[in-house]
């Protein structure tokens, strides 16, 4: 047994829970060290002083002073169960029943607004007229001007790739370099 | 309540038998089905047990007085949350244990001092005066006063578990229970809080 080992062990062994093994191992490490000893006479002198400490006891008005204060506890606690139920609105107090109230209101003004705006002028919502079978013929397709007036006044074409070659740009005499000019 | 628990019914106790048969955990079932009288006995058994193990954590009489009928109230008010898997003691122990705690923190962040009680609390830590120590109650409250200040130095988890097991006497498994962790933590704490206090007390004798 080392010191750490000692120190970890000494209530277990005051408290008489050691097995037999590790407490005649405890038991030979107090004999070769008097200070382990001397150690261990100091904690059991302690817990001796701490039992032998008088007992707190309570004063001569402690149960008249519980008895009115379970008395006002009781009252409370009647109070309430028979105002809570006069004081809610499904539940709710006043206060977050009105909170409740505005939030759905709002809930329903923007929700109905939003689905408002979806919907053309005729107050019907947008039909689709196709059929998701039809593929359109990727082979040839057919453009119809009229309808794409977008395609036509278009001045760039953004498809195209080979209008994004760069052009060079003369800067002949335009561009003096700092070792002429000395 | 007042028609049930009269003024005088807590001053006479149950008759020897009731008190030899019944246990604190029949005396709860009792309660808990409408008998205040076993209000009253459970309150007889640990108004005491419990002031003491308050006044120890606390360390003042009035606030442990107050915790203490807070604890009984408690019980009162929360009778139904009592379950019997678990031994009375420790179920109202962790109430004390608890509210002594919260009341404890709160001390610890009132920032402004009560000048009044600052000088008491040095009384505390004041050695006797110069008279010879021949009077034992003068010696006895010295040493208590001692132990005492020695407990309030401990760290808060500490000083629970050694109140638990040195001053009110719990077993290692009711105090697991109450401090709720596991045994070998409790005996870890209890051997560290007893090497500390030996520091402390060294001089004691």
């Amino acid at each position: 047994m080392d010191r750490y080992k000692f120190e970890d062990s000494i209530s277990a062994y005051i408290d008489n829970k050691l097995n037999l093994t590790d407490r005649q191992e405890f038991e030979d490490y107090i004999d070769e060290n008097s200070d382990a000893k001397s150690l261990l006479d100091e904690i059991q002198n302690n817990m001796r002083l701490i039992k032998e400490i008088p007992k707190v006891k309570t004063s001569s008005t402690f149960m008249t002073e519980l008895l009115h204060r379970v008395e006002f506890e009781k009252d409370r606690l009647s109070t309430k169960v028979v105002h809570s139920p006069s004081n809610t609105v499904f539940g709710f107090t006043p206060l977050y029943a009105s909170i409740m109230s505005v939030l759905i209101v709002s809930f329903i003004t923007v929700g109905y607004t939003l689905w408002y705006d979806n919907m053309d002028n005729s107050g019907q919502p947008p039909n689709f007229n196709g059929s998701i079978a039809e593929t359109p013929n990727l082979d040839s397709p057919v453009i119809d001007i009229d309808r794409n007036q977008t395609f036509v006044t278009s001045a760039i074409d953004s498809a195209d790739t080979t209008s994004n070659k760069r052009t060079k740009i003369n800067l002949d005499g335009k561009v003096n370099f700092v070792k002429k000019q000395r | 309540m007042m028609n049930q628990l009269s003024q005088n019914s807590y001053t006479q106790p149950l008759t020897m038998d009731k008190q030899l048969v019944y246990t604190d955990e029949d005396l709860i079932e009792r309660f808990q089905k409408g008998d205040e009288q076993a209000y009253i006995e459970l309150v007889n058994r640990y108004r005491d047990r419990l002031m003491n193990f308050v006044y120890r954590f606390v360390n003042d009489y009035e606030q442990s007085e107050d915790i203490a009928q807070e604890t009984l109230i408690k019980l009162y008010t929360h009778k139904h949350y009592y379950k019997k898997i678990a031994k009375f003691s420790t179920w109202i122990y962790t109430i004390a244990a608890n509210l002594a705690k919260s009341e404890l923190r709160k001390k610890k962040t009132r920032k402004v001092t009560n000048l009044s009680q600052m000088s008491t609390q040095e009384k505390e830590y004041e050695l006797p005066a110069d008279q010879p120590d021949t009077d034992q109650a003068i010696e006895s409250e010295f040493i208590e006063k001692r132990i005492q200040a020695a407990i309030q130095k401990l760290p808060l988890h500490f000083k629970t578990v050694t109140i638990l097991r040195d001053i009110q006497e719990l077993s290692y498994e009711e105090i697991s229970k109450i401090v709720d962790v596991p045994l070998g933590t409790v005996k870890s704490r209890i051997n560290r809080a007893r090497l500390q206090l030996q520091k402390e007390l060294k001089d004691l004798r």
